[in-house]
C-alpha cells in the first residue's frame, strides 16, 4: 500500500508480513515482553527500566506507563482472563516479586474508546496526566498486591484460562501456584512445584483445564495437573538440547483449522479425532534453534493397553501422561529462539529469537502419502536451502504424519539489528483492519520496541 | 604469594610479545595482496552473487560495514580488561587470545547481524572466577560494539573442568542482563573494566 514491497525474503512465501506500526514512544531500555489484553484494544509491555508501559492497539500509542512499584527489570506480564469491569495485570520481575495491579474499566469495558481524543504526539493533553491517584482514577493503574516467596528474578506469569490460578516461575528452579482469595487483595500459595533442576524460563496454562506447563534451563519441558490436593507434575518432556524459552498451549478445538481438507479421507478424519481426545497441543521453543511440538498419548480407558512394562497401578489410575513430539518446525533460526506463539484463530505459529527474525508457520495436509520424504534437517545452520526447504524437519516420532508444517511467512531483521525477545498474536483494532477476525503480530525488542505486524495472504490470482 | 587467590602465580606474558595493531602493521598493509591472515574477514557473500543487490563496483564495497572490525580490535576493546584478582589484564595473563577471536559473518544474504566469538582461556582449570571474566568480555563488548554484533563468549574447551556450565550461563541472555542488575557483581565488573581507556 503506502510502503514500497519490499522484495519477498528469499523463496517465494504465501503470506507477507508487513509492519504495520511501531508503538509510540518506545522505551528507552530493553523490552521483555508484550501481553495483548483480553478484550481491550491495549498492549502491555514489560520494560527493563523497571516499568511497564500500556499502548494503544488503536492507535499505537503510550496510554500509561505503571512505575513505582518493582526495584529491578520487569521481566515477565499477563493480564487476567474474564475479568470485566476491572482490568488486572500480574508481572513479574528480576526483583524476585509479582506484583498485581488493577484499574477499573470505565463504561463496563470501552474504556479504551475515550482515547479518540488523545492527541498523537502525546504532548499537552492534560487528560492524560490528570490522575487523580486515588483508587477510581480513571487512567491509573493501581497497585493491588504484591507476591512474595521466590528467591530469585522471576521469569515468566501465566494466568489459568478461568483466572483463578496465577503461576509465576524463577531463576530459583520453582515453580509457584498462587491462588486469589475472596474480596480481598491477598494471594494464597497452592503449590510450589521443584521438579526443574535449573531456572524455571517460562510457564503457560492449558486454554480450558487447570493445566500447567514450564520450560527450563535444565532443556526439559514439565506438565503439571492437580491430583486430589496436590499439584503434581505428570509429564516431563526432554527432547531439547538446550535452554527452553518459551512454552506456549494451542487453543481450543483447532482441528478445525483443518477440517477444510478432510472431506472422505478417513486417514484424516482419524488425525482430526483423534486430535480432539488428546487436547491442545504444547509448544516448546528453545536455545537449540528448535520449536517442537508436543502432543499428549491418549490411553485407552481401560487402562493396561499402553502402560509400559504393566506395571499395575495399585491405588487408581494414574496421573502420569504421556507426551510426545509431535513435529519440529522447519528450521528457520539460527540462534535462540526467545518465543513462539500460537494463534488461535488461524493455527499459525509466529516464532522469534536472537537472530531478530520473525518466521511465520502452518500446518498442512501432506499432499501425498509420505513414501520417503526427502528432508534436511540442518541443525541451525544454512538458511539457504535451496530445495525442500520450508518441511518440518524430520523427527522419528512423527513419522508417518499425515500432516506438516511449511513456512507461510518470514522476515528478516524486524527490529533492525536488534533481538527480539517476544512475539504473540492480537485481535487488530486499528482504522485499516479487514475483518472481524483479522490478527496482527506484536513483537517486542531488545531496542525498546513493540511492532505490529499484518499477515496478508499473497493472492496467487493476483489481486490485491 | 596470596594463598587466598585461586591462582597465586600465575604466568604473565610480557607486554611487548602482546599482539597489537603496531606489531601487524606490516601484515595489514599486504592485506589484499592475499597474505590469506585476513581472508576469513571477508563476509561469505559478494555483490557478485547477491541477487539482490544492484551492482556495485569494487570499490564501492570498501564501505561496507561488515568489514569495518576486525579481531585485532576486539582483542584490544577486552585485553585491556583487568583479571578480578590480579592487577594485570586479561591480555598479559593471556587469558584472552588474539588466535581465540573469531568474526563470523552474517549468515543468510539479508540478515544483518554478524557474530564475534571469544574463547577465554583461564590461569588454572578449576578458576571460580571464570564466570565473571567471561561476563565481563561479553559486557565489555556489547558495551562498545555496534548492536549489529552478536556475543558469544566461551571457556576455551579443556581449559576449565566446568566449562559446559561456565559457557551455559554466559549464553543465557537473561541471566547476564539480571546479573547486571545485581550491585555488587557489577561493582566487581566496573573494577575490571576501568582500566578499558
Amino acid at each position: 500500500m503506502s510502503q514500497p514491497p519490499a522484495p519477498p525474503p528469499l523463496p517465494t512465501r504465501s503470506h507477507t508480513l508487513s509492519h504495520l506500526a511501531t508503538c509510540t514512544p518506545p522505551s528507552p531500555a530493553r523490552t521483555w515482553q508484550t501481553a495483548p489484553h483480553p478484550h481491550l484494544p491495549l498492549l502491555a509491555t514489560a520494560c527493563a527500566d523497571r516499568t511497564v508501559r500500556v499502548y494503544s492497539l488503536s492507535h499505537f500509542t503510550l496510554q500509561t506507563t505503571i512505575g513505582g512499584g518493582h526495584k529491578r527489570s520487569v521481566r515477565a506480564l499477563a493480564w487476567k482472563p474474564m475479568s470485566r469491569g476491572q482490568s488486572t495485570l500480574a508481572t513479574g520481575s528480576f526483583d524476585a516479586s509479582a506484583g498485581i495491579w488493577r484499574k477499573w474499566e470505565s463504561g463496563g469495558g470501552d474504556a479504551a474508546h475515550d482515547y479518540t481524543n488523545l492527541n498523537p504526539g502525546g504532548k499537552g493533553d492534560d487528560d492524560d496526566d490528570d490522575d487523580g491517584g486515588d483508587g477510581d482514577g480513571d487512567e491509573e493503574y493501581n497497585f493491588a498486591s504484591i507476591l512474595d516467596g521466590h528467591d530469585s528474578e522471576i521469569k515468566s506469569v501465566a494466568w489459568s484460562a478461568s483466572g483463578q490460578y496465577l503461576a509465576t516461575c524463577s531463576r530459583d528452579k520453582s515453580v509457584w501456584i498462587w491462588e486469589e482469595l475472596e474480596d480481598e487483595d491477598s494471594f494464597e500459595t497452592v503449590a510450589v512445584l521443584q521438579e526443574h533442576e535449573a531456572d524455571v524460563k517460562c510457564v503457560a496454562w492449558h486454554p480450558e483445564s487447570d493445566v500447567l506447563a514450564s520450560g527450563s534451563y535444565d532443556d526439559t519441558v514439565r506438565v503439571y495437573r492437580e491430583d486430589v490436593d496436590d499439584w503434581v507434575q505428570v509429564a516431563q518432556m526432554g527432547g531439547h538440547g538446550k535452554t527452553v524459552w518459551w512454552v506456549e498451549f494451542e487453543g481450543s478445538g483447532m482441528g478445525r483449522v483443518l477440517e477444510a481438507g478432510v472431506e472422505e479421507n478417513g486417514e484424516r478424519r482419524a488425525v482430526l479425532e483423534e486430535r480432539e481426545r488428546a487436547g491442545p497441543r504444547l509448544l516448546s521453543a528453545s536455545d537449540d534453534c528448535t520449536v517442537r511440538i508436543w502432543r499428549k498419548v491418549v490411553k485407552d480407558e481401560e487402562g493396561g493397553g499402553q502402560t509400559a512394562g504393566g506395571v499395575p497401578s495399585i491405588f487408581r489410575k494414574s496421573i502420569e501422561e504421556e507426551w510426545v513430539t509431535e513435529a519440529v518446525l522447519p528450521l528457520r533460526h539460527d540462534r535462540a529462539i526467545y518465543a513462539a506463539s500460537w494463534s488461535r484463530r488461524s493455527g499459525m505459529i509466529v516464532s522469534t529469537g536472537s537472530d531478530g527474525r520473525i518466521v511465520v508457520y502452518k500446518e498442512q495436509w501432506r499432499a501425498a502419502v509420505p513414501n520417503g520424504v526427502e528432508e534436511e534437517a540442518t541443525a541451525g545452520g544454512d538458511q539457504e536451502m535451496a530445495n525442500g526447504e520450508g518441511t518440518a524437519a524430520k523427527s522419528k516420532d512423527e513419522t508417518a504424519s499425515l500432516t506438516e508444517w511449511v513456512v507461510v511467512a518470514e522476515i528478516e531483521g524486524a527490529h533492525d539489528v536488534f533481538e527480539i525477545n517476544h512475539v504473540c498474536w492480537a485481535k487488530r483494532y486499528d482504522k485499516g483492519k479487514r475483518n472481524e477476525d483479522e490478527e496482527v503480530i506484536v513483537s517486542t525488542g531488545d531496542d525498546g520496541e513493540v511492532k505490529i505486524w499484518t499477515l496478508e495472504e499473497v493472492s496467487s490470482s493476483g489481486g490485491a | 604469594m596470596d594463598p587466598d587467590k585461586d591462582n597465586a602465580n600465575p604466568t604473565i606474558l610480557n607486554p611487548s610479545d602482546l599482539p597489537s595493531r603496531r606489531a601487524n602493521a606490516s601484515l595489514k598493509k599486504r592485506d589484499d595482496g592475499g597474505t590469506g591472515l585476513f581472508d576469513h574477514l571477508i563476509p561469505a557473500y559478494t555483490y557478485l552473487n547477491d541477487p539482490f543487490d544492484a551492482p556495485a563496483s569494487a570499490s564501492d564495497s570498501d564501505d561496507d560495514v561488515v568489514e569495518d572490525i576486525d579481531e585485532q580490535e576486539i582483542y584490544d576493546l577486552i585485553s585491556t580488561i583487568s583479571d578480578p584478582e590480579h592487577p594485570l589484564s586479561l591480555g598479559s595473563l593471556a587469558v584472552v587470545n588474539l588466535p581465540d577471536i573469531r568474526i563470523l559473518p552474517p549468515t543468510t544474504l539479508k540478515s544483518p547481524i554478524s557474530t564475534v566469538v571469544v574463547e577465554i582461556t583461564p590461569t588454572i582449570t578449576h578458576c571460580s572466577l571464570a564466570t565473571v571474566i567471561g561476563l565481563g568480555v561479553r559486557v565489555r563488548l556489547e558495551q562498545a560494539l555496534p548492536p549489529r554484533f552478536r556475543v558469544d563468549v566461551r571457556i576455551k574447551k579443556g581449559t576449565h573442568s566446568t566449562d559446559e556450565a561456565v559457557n551455559k550461563q554466559l549464553g543465557d541472555k537473561e541471566r547476564v542482563a539480571a546479573a547486571l542488575e545485581n550491585g555488587t557483581l557489577m561493582g566487581v565488573l566496573r573494577k575490571m573494566l576501568a582500566t578499558c581507556e
